[in-house]
C-alpha cells in the first residue's frame, strides 16, 4: 500500500492478499452484533422470513431448505396489470390444505367411516365442489366416498382399526386439495413503484410454480438456495447466496463490502454443487490431512489417511503452521530467485577499510 | 526465514518389521519404578527409552533428560488384537473380499470399470477420490457370489469396536490377519490400499509399541509419592493381562478361559488406543475420571492438534494492563520501561556496524545489551563481570539483543482477535508506569476499553519480519476496515462531543483559549480573529486540516463544507468525524496516511482538551421532564392504547385482514407491537423536539458521540414494550393465559404484556419492574448464546475460506490452483480501499 492513494489501479486488490480468510472475519467479526429476532414490522416479507445470525447460519450451511422459504413469483403482460387476471394465478399458486375446507372432522371408528363437515365459504373461495372434493379424496386414499345430503363427505375405509383410522384423517388434514404443493400460502401484492402485481408464496416449489400460465419465468426468485439451483443451475444458485446474504446483513444494518459475500457463495458453488462451510463440506472435503484433522474429527482423519496411505502435500495454510513453517499465502507465497550465472559475479567484498 | 523444507508427508501403518527396528526393548515387567525409587529394567519407565529424572542418563543415546529426545520399545503380546480404530477398515476390506480365494468380488468387467473411471478421476482431486472409494466399497458390497472361485459368502457380522462374527463363530484376530494377508497386491489396489505402505495385515497387532517415557511423564508429587501418566497406566493394564494370558497359555489353561484374557487383552488394547470408542466401557482412573489415552490426546480444542500445534507459544513478548493516553500517537504504543529493558530486538553484528555493536555492548544503562549470540548459537548472558571480556570476542556474524527503545516496531495484539486489526504494529514509545498506553483512537479496532482489559506486546524479531510490520501492518495503514472501507481508526465520544462543540457556529473563544488549545495540536499560529478580538471555534478546527483540503458531505445533522482547509459550513459530528465517516477517505486520498494519522491524533487531543474547556456534562437534570412533556408522555400512551384497543375489537369483530402466513390472532400481535413501537418513536421525536438545543444529552446524541435518542426516551418518557427472547410480547406465565396473577385471562391489552408506561428516570411500578426484568434476563441469556454460535459460525468460515488468496493474474485460488474467482470480486478493487462498498453497491 503506498502513501498517497490517488489512481485508480491503486485500488486494486494487492498481490497475495488472503481474501478468504477477510471475507471470513468479515462475516465473523460483526456476528455477535446481530440481533436474532427482534421487533421488524416493516413490510409483510420481513414479518415472516429467518434472519440475523439463524439466516446467515442457513445459508452459509447450505441447508437443504430454508425455515421460512419465500417465493417471489412476478407475472407477464396482462397478468401483472390487471388484478382479476392476478388473482386467477394467485389461486392456481395458493397452497390450500384439506383443514382449511374442513370444518370438522368426524371418525365413526367402529364401522371405518371418517365424516368431513366442509366449510361452503372456504370452499367456494376455493372453486371447489363437494362432489369434486369427495372425487379427489376417493382418488388419494383408494376408498368409498360419497357426498351426503347436507353436502358433507362420508369416506368409507378399509380398516375399522383405531389407530390406522386417526393415521388417515390426520394425514387427510394435511393433503393439498387445490393450488401448487409446496408454493405454500400465496398473496397478491402490488409492487409501490412500477405499479404492477406480483405474488409471494411463502413456499419454495418453483418447479411446480414456474409452469402456470401468466408467470413471468425469467423473474420468479426464491430464497430457497437449493430451489435455484434445481431450476436455473448453479450460477443461479451462487447469485441466490450472495443476494439473500447482502439482504440478511443489510437488515441487521451491518456493513460488508459485497465482495466478501461473492467469495463466501464462490467457494461453496465453485465445484458445481452447493456446499456447505462446515465438517460435510468445504473443510471436510481439504486435500491436506492435517488441515482436516486439526479442524475436526481429528482421529477419523488420521485413521482414514493411514489406512489408504494418503499423503499431505503441505500447501495449506493449516499444515504449515502445524509443522512451523511460512505460510505459503501474502508475503510467504513470494521468493526471491537469482540466475546461477549472476550468483557468479557476487563477489565476497574484501575487508572493510576505514 | 526458513530453513528446512517439507516437501510432503505421507501417511501409513507401521509394520511389525518397523516396530522391531525403531523399538530399543522388550518389555516385559508390568511396573515402574522398584522399591529404591529407580526404573526397573524392563519396566514401563526403562531407562533405555530415555529418561525424565534429573540426574539419570539414557542407556541408549547417553544424554540427560532435557536433551534425550526419547526411543520407543515395544510389547509383545502373546495373542494378536486388533487395533480398534481400524476395525471398520477391515470390515470393508473383508466385506470386499472372497472368504476361500480372497479375491476381490468383482468380476473383471467390474473391475475395468472401475480403473478407467479412476485413470481420469481420482488424480487431479482427492476430494472426488475419497468419493471413489465409498463408490467402489458399495459397488463391491453387492457381490453375492464369488465370480471366481463361485463361492457363496457367508454373511459376516461386525459389531463394534472389534468383533467380526461369522454366524455364532467368532473369527479370531489371527484368522482375520491370515485372511487379508492372502488378498493379492491388484485387490488391495482397487481398494485404494497400498500394501507396502498400509498393509491391512499389520493392523492385527502382535507387537505394541510403547512410546518414550518423555511422551508420558511421571509427576512427583508434594509428598514425595509418584503419580503415573494416564497411558503408562494403560500400558501396565495391557501388559498385567498379557502375562496373565501367557501364564495361562503354558500352564494349559481352559480354551475358554484364554479366550476370555484374550477378549480382555482387546479391551485395554482398544481403551489404550481411544477410551472414548463406543461399544466398551470407558477405562478410569482409581478417583472415577476417564482416562486420557492415545485418541483423547489429539482430539478437540485441548488437543495436540488445535492448543499445541495450530496455536503455539512464544518468546519475545508481553502482557499487561491496558489505559489511556491522548498524548501517545495512534501507531505508537506506551510500554512500561520495566518491559522494554526485559524485551530485546536484534542487532545483527555486521563488518560496517561493528563500532556501533562496542558501543552498544559498553552502555552499562538502560539502553544495553542483555544477551550477545556467538556464530555457534551459544547466548551469554552480559553481565558487568564479563562485559570487557565480551566486548574483546564480538565480531561479524554475532548477534546482540538489545533492549527495546523508542521507535522499535512491535505487534501489539487483544483477544479476542476477531479480525486482522485485531494484530497492528505499533512504535515503541517508553514510558514510566506499569502499563501499555493507547491512543483512545485505536481501541476502537482492538474493541478494547479500560476496565482492566490486558493485551500482549510481541517483539518481531527478523528484519523481514520486522520491515512486513512496518510496512504492511502499521496502524496508519489499517486506518480503513476491510470489512466495509469506513474508517476503523477514528475518535468517539469525549472526542465528538468536544469537536462538536468547538464548531457551534457562534462558539468564539478568547486568545488565551485559542492558543492552549492549539500549541496542545503542535500549532503555533493563530487564525484570524474574528471583529470582536475572540476567534472561532470553527477556525480553530480549520487549522487542524491540510491548507488547500476541500471536502463536503451532507451529514444526518446537516451539511458539512470544507473549502481550501477552512470549515465554513457546519458542524463536526460522528459522521464527519467518527466511526465509518465520510472525510477520512478524502484526506487519505489527497493527503496520504500520514497526514492522516497525524490529523486524527492532533485533533484528538485538541477536541478531549475542549470537551474539558467547554464544560460540557451531563446530569440527572437532562433527564427530568417538566409538566408539559410528562402531559405529551401521558397522550401518547393513551392515544396508543386506545388504538389498539380499536385493533382489538376489530379483531374480536373479525374486520381484520390477516397477513400472508400468519392467523388472524397472530396477525393482530403484529399490528400491536407495531403500533406499541411507534409510540416510543413518537415519544422519542417529541422529547429531542421538547428539550431542543441546551440539553447535553440530546446533544450527546445527535453528535453520535454516546447514546441515541432510544436511551434518552427510556431514561425520560416511558420504557416501551419490553420483548421475549423469541421476539414476541411477554405472554407465558399462568395457565389461565396470563402473565401475572392480577391480570385478567387471556387480556392482551399493552400493559398485560409487558408495555411498561414509566421511564427509568421516574422509576417502575412492581409490576412493571417485574416486565422489565423478563426483558432483561431474556437479552442477558440470549446474548451469552449467541456470541457460542456465531463463534462457531467464523471458526467455520475461517476453515473453509482460509486457503484463498489473490494471484496475479487477480483471480482468486485456493492454495491447491482450484480457481476460485477468475477476477476477485469482479472487479478486483480491494475492499479496503473501495469507497462503493455498501451493501447495495452489488
Amino acid at each position: 500500500m503506498a502513501n498517497t492513494v490517488n489512481t485508480s489501479s491503486k485500488y486494486i486488490v494487492d498481490y497475495g492478499e488472503p481474501v478468504g480468510m477477510i471475507a471470513a472475519q468479515s462475516l465473523g467479526e460483526p456476528g455477535t452484533q446481530m440481533i436474532l429476532r427482534a421487533f421488524h414490522f416493516a413490510g409483510i416479507e420481513s414479518t415472516i422470513a429467518t434472519s440475523g445470525l439463524p439466516r446467515i447460519v442457513e445459508l452459509v450451511d447450505a441447508r437443504k431448505k430454508p425455515e421460512t422459504p419465500i417465493t417471489y413469483v412476478y407475472l407477464e403482460g396482462e397478468y401483472a396489470k390487471n388484478i382479476n387476471k392476478a388473482e386467477v394465478v394467485l389461486k392456481k399458486i395458493s397452497e390450500v390444505k384439506m383443514s382449511s375446507v374442513v370444518r370438522r372432522v368426524l371418525e365413526n371408528f367402529s364401522k371405518g367411516i371418517i365424516k368431513l363437515v366442509l366449510d361452503t365459504q372456504a370452499l367456494k373461495a376455493n372453486d371447489l365442489t363437494p362432489g369434486q372434493l369427495s372425487q379427489k379424496v376417493a382418488k388419494k386414499l383408494d376408498a368409498a366416498t360419497k357426498v351426503d345430503s347436507d353436502g358433507n363427505i362420508l369416506i368409507k375405509l378399509k380398516t375399522k382399526k383405531l389407530t390406522e383410522v386417526r393415521s388417515i384423517s390426520v394425514k387427510l388434514m394435511k393433503d393439498v386439495v387445490h393450488g401448487v404443493e409446496g408454493a405454500g400460502k400465496a398473496m397478491l401484492q402490488k409492487d409501490t413503484k412500477s405499479g404492477e402485481f406480483y405474488i409471494i408464496a411463502a413456499g419454495s416449489n418453483t418447479e411446480g410454480i414456474i409452469g402456470i400460465e401468466g408467470v413471468d419465468k425469467s423473474r420468479i426468485y426464491t430464497n430457497d438456495v437449493f430451489a435455484m439451483y434445481r431450476q436455473f443451475g448453479i450460477e443461479a444458485a451462487r447469485n441466490t447466496l450472495v443476494r439473500e446474504l447482502v439482504t440478511t446483513l443489510k437488515e441487521q444494518k451491518i456493513r460488508v463490502d459485497p465482495r466478501h459475500l461473492m467469495i463466501i457463495a464462490d467457494a461453496m458453488t465453485y465445484s458445481g454443487f452447493i456446499k456447505g462451510v462446515g465438517r460435510h463440506g468445504l473443510s471436510g472435503q481439504k486435500q491436506s490431512v492435517f488441515a482436516k484433522a486439526a479442524y475436526e474429527e481429528t482421529v477419523k482423519h488420521l485413521v482414514n489417511a493411514a489406512a489408504f496411505s494418503e499423503i499431505d502435500n503441505m500447501r495449506g495454510v493449516t499444515e504449515n503452521i502445524l509443522v512451523g513453517k511460512q505460510i505459503p499465502i501474502g508475503t510467504g507465497s513470494v521468493h526471491l530467485a537469482i540466475k546461477k550465472e549472476d550468483m557468479q559475479k557476487v563477489k565476497p567484498e574484501s575487508k572493510h577499510k576505514k | 526465514m526458513q530453513a528446512e523444507v517439507i516437501n510432503y508427508i505421507k501417511f501409513g501403518i507401521l509394520s511389525p518389521e518397523e516396530i522391531k527396528k525403531i523399538s530399543v526393548a522388550k518389555l516385559t515387567v508390568p511396573d515402574t519404578y522398584n522399591e529404591d525409587g529407580y526404573p526397573i529394567d524392563g519396566g514401563l519407565l526403562d531407562q533405555r527409552l530415555g529418561v525424565i529424572d534429573p540426574g539419570l542418563i539414557c542407556k541408549t543415546c547417553g544424554a540427560r533428560a532435557k536433551t534425550c529426545p526419547g526411543h520407543f520399545g515395544h510389547i509383545e503380546l502373546v495373542r494378536p488384537v486388533l487395533h480398534s480404530e481400524f476395525s471398520k477398515v477391515l470390515y470393508a476390506i473383508l466385506r470386499s473380499t472372497c472368504f476361500e480365494c480372497h479375491r476381490i468380488l468383482l468380476d473383471p468387467k467390474q473391475v475395468q470399470a472401475l480403473t478407467d473411471a479412476s485413470d481420469t478421476e481420482t488424480q487431479e482431486n482427492a476430494e472426488e477420490g475419497s468419493e471413489q472409494r465409498r463408490e467402489k466399497h458399495a459397488a463391491v458390497k453387492s457381490g453375492r457370489k464369488c465370480p471366481y472361485c463361485k463361492a457363496v459368502q457367508p454373511k459376516l457380522k461386525f459389531s463394534q469396536p472389534t468383533y467380526f462374527n461369522i454366524g455364532d463363530r467368532r473369527l479370531k484376530p489371527d484368522e482375520i490377519r491370515d485372511m487379508v494377508a492372502k488378498i493379492s497386491r491388484e485387490d488391495l489396489e482397487l481398494l485404494n490400499i497400498d500394501p507396502e505402505v498400509s498393509n491391512p495385515s499389520w493392523l492385527v497387532i502382535n507387537s505394541l509399541l510403547v512410546p518414550p517415557v518423555n511422551v508420558r511423564p511421571s509427576i512427583t508429587l508434594e509428598s514425595g509419592e509418584r503419580s503415573e501418566d494416564d497411558l503408562t497406566h494403560k500400558l501396565v493394564d495391557i501388559m498385567r493381562i498379557n502375562q496373565r494370558l501367557e501364564q495361562n497359555i503354558n500352564a494349559g489353561a481352559p480354551q475358554i478361559i484364554i479366550d476370555d484374557l484374550w477378549e480382555l487383552l482387546q479391551y485395554h488394547v482398544t481403551a489404550y488406543f481411544n477410551n472414548e470408542t463406543s461399544g466398551i466401557p470407558p477405562a478410569r482412573h482409581r478417583s472415577g475420571r476417564a482416562l486420557k489415552t492415545l485418541a483423547q490426546r489429539l482430539k478437540g480444542k485441548e488437543g495436540r492438534f488445535r492448543y499445541n500445534l495450530s496455536g503455539k507459544r512464544v518468546n519475545y513478548s508481553a502482557r499487561t494492563v491496558i489505559s489511556v493516553d491522548p498524548y501517545v500517537n495512534i501507531d505508537e504504543v506506551g510500554v512500561p520501561k520495566d518491559i522494554a529493558s526485559k524485551l530485546t530486538v536484534p542487532f545483527y553484528v555486521t563488518l560496517w556496524n561493528l563500532d556501533k555493536a562496542k558501543e552498544l555492548l559498553a552502555t552499562k544503562e538502560y539502553p544495553t545489551i542483555i544477551n550477545m549470540i556467538a556464530r555457534d548459537g551459544k547466548r551469554k548472558r552480559v553481565l558487568d563481570a564479563n562485559r570487557d571480556e565480551l566486548l574483546k570476542e564480538i565480531a561479524p556474524g554475532y548477534i546482540l539483543e538489545r533492549q527495546l527503545v523508542d521507535g522499535d516496531i512491535v505487534l501489539f495484539n487483544r483477544q479476542p482477535s476477531l479480525h486482522r486489526i485485531s494484530i497492528m504494529a505499533h512504535k515503541v514509545k517508553v514510558l514510566p508506569g506499569k502499563t501499555f498506553r493507547i491512543n483512545y483512537c485505536t481501541a476502537l479496532p482492538y474493541n478494547a476499553d479500560f476496565d482492566g482489559d490486558e493485551m500482549n506486546l510481541h517483539v518481531p524479531q527478523t528484519l523481514e519480519a520486522q520491515a512486513e510490520a512496518r510496512l504492511l501492518m502499521d496502524v496508519q495503514f489499517q486506518i480503513f476496515s476491510p470489512r466495509n472501507g469506513g474508517a476503523i481508526i477514528a475518535n468517539s465520544e469525549d472526542g465528538i462531543m468536544g469537536m462538536y462543540a468547538l464548531t457551534q457556529e457562534d462558539r468564539r473563544l478568547t486568545k488565551d483559549e485559542a492558543v492552549y488549545l492549539l500549541s496542545l495540536a503542535g500549532i503555533y499560529k493563530l487564525p484570524e480573529p474574528k471583529k470582536d478580538g475572540l476567534y472561532s471555534g470553527r477556525d480553530i478546527f480549520s487549522m487542524l486540516l491540510p491548507e488547500d483540503f476541500n471536502f463536503e458531505d451532507k451529514t444526518s445533522y446537516g451539511p458539512v463544507k470544507i473549502k481550501n482547509g477552512k470549515l465554513i459550513e457546519g458542524i463536526i459530528t460522528k459522521d464527519v468525524y467518527g466511526k465509518d465517516n465520510s472525510m477520512f477517505i478524502k484526506m487519505v486520498m489527497d493527503y496520504g496516511f500520514e497526514r492522516l494519522r497525524d490529523f486524527i491524533f492532533t485533533s484528538s487531543k485538541l477536541a478531549d482538551a475542549y470537551a474539558t474547556l467547554s464544560g460540557t456534562t451531563v446530569g440527572v437534570k437532562e433527564y427530568a421532564i417538566d409538566a408539559e412533556l410528562e402531559q405529551k408522555r401521558v397522550d401518547i400512551i393513551q392515544n396508543t392504547f386506545a388504538k389498539v384497543n380499536e385493533f382489538i375489537a376489530q379483531y374480536k369483530a373479525k374486520k381484520l385482514e390477516p397477513f400472508i402466513g400468519y392467523t388472524l390472532r397472530e396477525s393482530l400481535e403484529r399490528i400491536i407491537i407495531a403500533e406499541l413501537n411507534l409510540a416510543r418513536n413518537n415519544a422519542g421525536d417529541t422529547l429531542v423536539k421538547h428539550e431542543g438545543q441546551g440539553n447535553s444529552a440530546v446533544d450527546m446524541a445527535k453528535s453520535g458521540s454516546r447514546g441515541n435518542v432510544l436511551n434518552l426516551e427510556q431514561m425520560s418518557m416511558f420504557l416501551g414494550q419490553q420483548a421475549t427472547l423469541s421476539g414476541g410480547r411477554i405472554k407465558r406465565g399462568y395457565y389461565t393465559n396470563r402473565v401475572l396473577p392480577h391480570i385478567p385471562p387471556n387480556d392482551i391489552a399493552p400493559v398485560s404484556r409487558g408495555f411498561v408506561t414509566t421511564s427509568f428516570y421516574s422509576g417502575m411500578h412492581p409490576v412493571e419492574l417485574f416486565m422489565h426484568a423478563v426483558g432483561s434476563r431474556g437479552s442477558e441469556v440470549y446474548k451469552a448464546l449467541l456470541t457460542g454460535r456465531s463463534g462457531y459460525l467464523y471458526r467455520r468460515l475461517s476453515n473453509a475460506l482460509q486457503d484463498y488468496y489473490v494471484r496475479k493474474d487477480l483471480s482468486v485460488r485456493d492454495v491447491n490452483n482450484n480457481l476460485i474467482q477468475t477476477v476477485y470480486g469482479g472487479d478486483a478493487i480491494s475492499p479496503t480501499l473501495s469507497r462503493f462498498a455498501k451493501l447495495d453497491g452489488e
